[in-house]
């Protein structure tokens, strides 16, 4: 009897953990996907249709049109957050009050996607701060109402986005600087290399672990995103700037139709799962090649 | 070398020029919105963004959004789900990993596998069978349904960072103790648990923020102002068209307070635990 205690009283620990889990985020992952194969807007039953949602969705010019612009969210975050997030970093010490600059990237980091849904409206809107800032400096005819103008309302959220994550960047960059091997730097110094082959040469292949998560991280964050566009236009106008995290939602509980947005959340998800796997194993296998 | 030192003089300033640009396009949207929650509509109407307000309006405008907005009862709301739901998780979560880590468990890698796979899947996929079973059980719309599921998302990054905390922690503090009298769960509770304020400051940095700027399942496991969490009412008040965008904008500052201060307080352990997150 005690010994029996003894046997099960360990995956007692476990089994709240895993209990919530399951229930809540593994059932729901695999019924997601037994619902993307049926009709289903919780009035009557689901039934079953094979794969027609995938096909409709193959089809369906304004999923084309929210995969399109998830891809410009994630080649443009990438470029431009980590980029940025780079470059915040590797200058920011050269500088006195270096602390000081760091703190201003910094900030963006405890505001919500929301908050900074809310203050772009306002940045973009038709007497906000760019088009005030463009009439001062005499390019008012530059001035439009930003957030209804397709395509440029998505590429004016994407630089919210940069905005509010260049600064998750350069911390993680920040840490990937303090452990680098100083010798390694100046002996390159003393070879006679410049600041910018310095960089390109030493610094930046010997950051590229740094790298790899922060591309990772930028990527995966760009292909779900939300919350930004909800709030800031809300994937419109006409359905322009939705990304495909925003079709699902809209087509699931606006629309009702849940087959069919339980569909996209598969799409979604392969997409996640297929290029993070690809890019994490080129770049360890990158990573190999270099030692 | 003169022509040297000069060019590396321009170099510099060249570079202070920029970080400087730099740092203010950053602090302009959080300056002249600061400046903006101070103002009356009127000044927000007449006047451009950087003027000085022609009466300091701060307290009625917190007063809208607190009240006339709803946002008072929204914060509420989110610091109950944002508190509870990041300490039990870290209850939960750190008996597992103790389980997981210390006492011998067959099969603890697939069951940590098992537990950890929850965050790999985008939010997307949890959805709608969330929305369906709520409404069957009667958990949509209720405060009890939200901490349940803002508990069970925090779950595995929490194991994560426990399991990884406990694996440093010495085998032979755990057999000293056992040998002095103690069960496992006198060590977990006496040993274990009060060495672990890294890993609790850095999983509840993370998870109560998660949970406070969650806007997604709020949203679709609740309906009404009396329950629904900080950011989708700050959300439903954006998408409102108002006139009143001075009362937003301090809506929203201070919708981020609890947020920022949880940043100020464990700010030492956002960069640890920011390598962990992606790490897993």
């Amino acid at each position: 009897m005690k010994n029996w205690i003894k046997i099960v009283s360990p995956y007692l620990y476990v089994l709240p953990a895993l209990a919530m889990v399951t229930i809540f985020l593994l059932w729901p992952a695999l019924d997601t996907g037994f619902i993307s194969f049926t009709s289903y807007n919780l009035l009557t039953p689901p039934r079953f249709i094979g794969i027609s949602n995938y096909i409709r969705l193959f089809e369906d010019p304004f999923i084309l049109n929210s995969f399109l612009n998830t891809l410009w969210w994630t080649i443009l975050t990438i470029i431009l957050s980590v980029g940025l997030g780079l470059l915040f970093a590797v200058g920011v010490n050269r500088l006195k009050f270096a602390g000081f600059f760091k703190f201003v990237f910094y900030i963006p980091l405890t505001l919500s996607a929301v908050v900074i849904g809310v203050l772009w409206v306002w940045i973009y809107q038709s007497n906000g701060l760019v088009n005030t800032i463009l009439n001062e400096i005499g390019l008012g005819g530059w001035s439009q109402t930003w957030l209804l103008n397709v395509p440029i309302n998505t590429f004016c959220m994407i630089i919210a986005w940069v905005w509010a994550t260049a600064g998750q960047n350069m911390v993680l960059f920040l840490i990937g600087l303090q452990t680098l091997p100083t010798e390694v730097i100046e002996a390159a110094d003393l070879d006679g290399a410049n600041a910018w082959q310095r960089f390109w040469h030493v610094t930046f292949p010997l950051l590229t672990p740094m790298t790899t998560v922060a591309v990772t991280m930028s990527l995966i964050n760009s292909l779900n995103q939300f919350n930004i566009i909800y709030v800031m236009t809300g994937g419109g106008p006409y359905r322009s700037s939705e990304t495909l995290a925003v079709s699902m939602y809209r087509e699931s509980f606006t629309m009702m139709k849940f087959g069919y947005g339980a569909a996209i959340a598969v799409v979604l998800t392969i997409i996640v799962f297929v290029t993070s796997w690809i890019y994490m194993r080129h770049n360890f296998k990158r990573e190999r090649d270099v030692y | 070398m003169s022509i040297r030192m000069s060019f590396k003089k321009i170099s510099k300033i060249l570079l202070y020029a920029f970080f400087i640009t730099i740092a203010l396009l950053w602090l302009l949207p959080i300056g002249s919105s600061i400046l903006l929650s101070f103002k009356t509509i009127n000044d927000y109407m007449n006047q451009t963004f950087w003027q000085l307000p022609t009466k300091f309006n701060f307290v009625a405008n917190i007063e809208y959004a607190w009240n006339s907005a709803n946002i008072g009862t929204f914060i509420l709301n989110s610091i109950v789900y944002a508190t509870v739901g990041a300490i039990v998780a870290i209850i939960i979560a750190s008996l597992a990993a103790f389980s997981i880590v210390r006492l011998k468990l067959k099969g603890r890698n697939s069951l940590f596998g098992l537990i950890f796979i929850g965050t790999m899947f985008p939010f997307q996929m949890f959805l709608i069978p969330l929305y369906i079973m709520y409404l069957s059980t009667g958990l949509y719309n209720t405060k009890i349904g939200l901490i349940l599921f803002y508990i069970a998302i925090c779950i595995p990054f929490a194991t994560f960072v426990f399991r990884g905390f406990f694996i440093s922690v010495p085998k032979e503090l755990h057999e000293a103790a056992k040998l002095d009298g103690c069960s496992d769960l006198g060590v977990y509770a006496k040993i274990f648990m009060p060495m672990s304020l890294p890993a609790i400051s850095v999983v509840f940095l993370f998870q109560f923020t998660w949970v406070w700027n969650d806007l997604l399942f709020g949203m679709t496991l609740s309906t009404s102002n009396s329950v629904r969490p900080v950011m989708v009412g700050l959300a439903q008040l954006s998408g409102e068209n108002l006139t009143n965008v001075p009362g937003l904008i301090a809506g929203a500052w201070i919708a981020s307070l609890p947020t920022i201060i949880v940043f100020i307080l464990l700010r030492r352990y956002f960069s640890q635990g920011l390598v962990l997150h992606v790490a897993g």
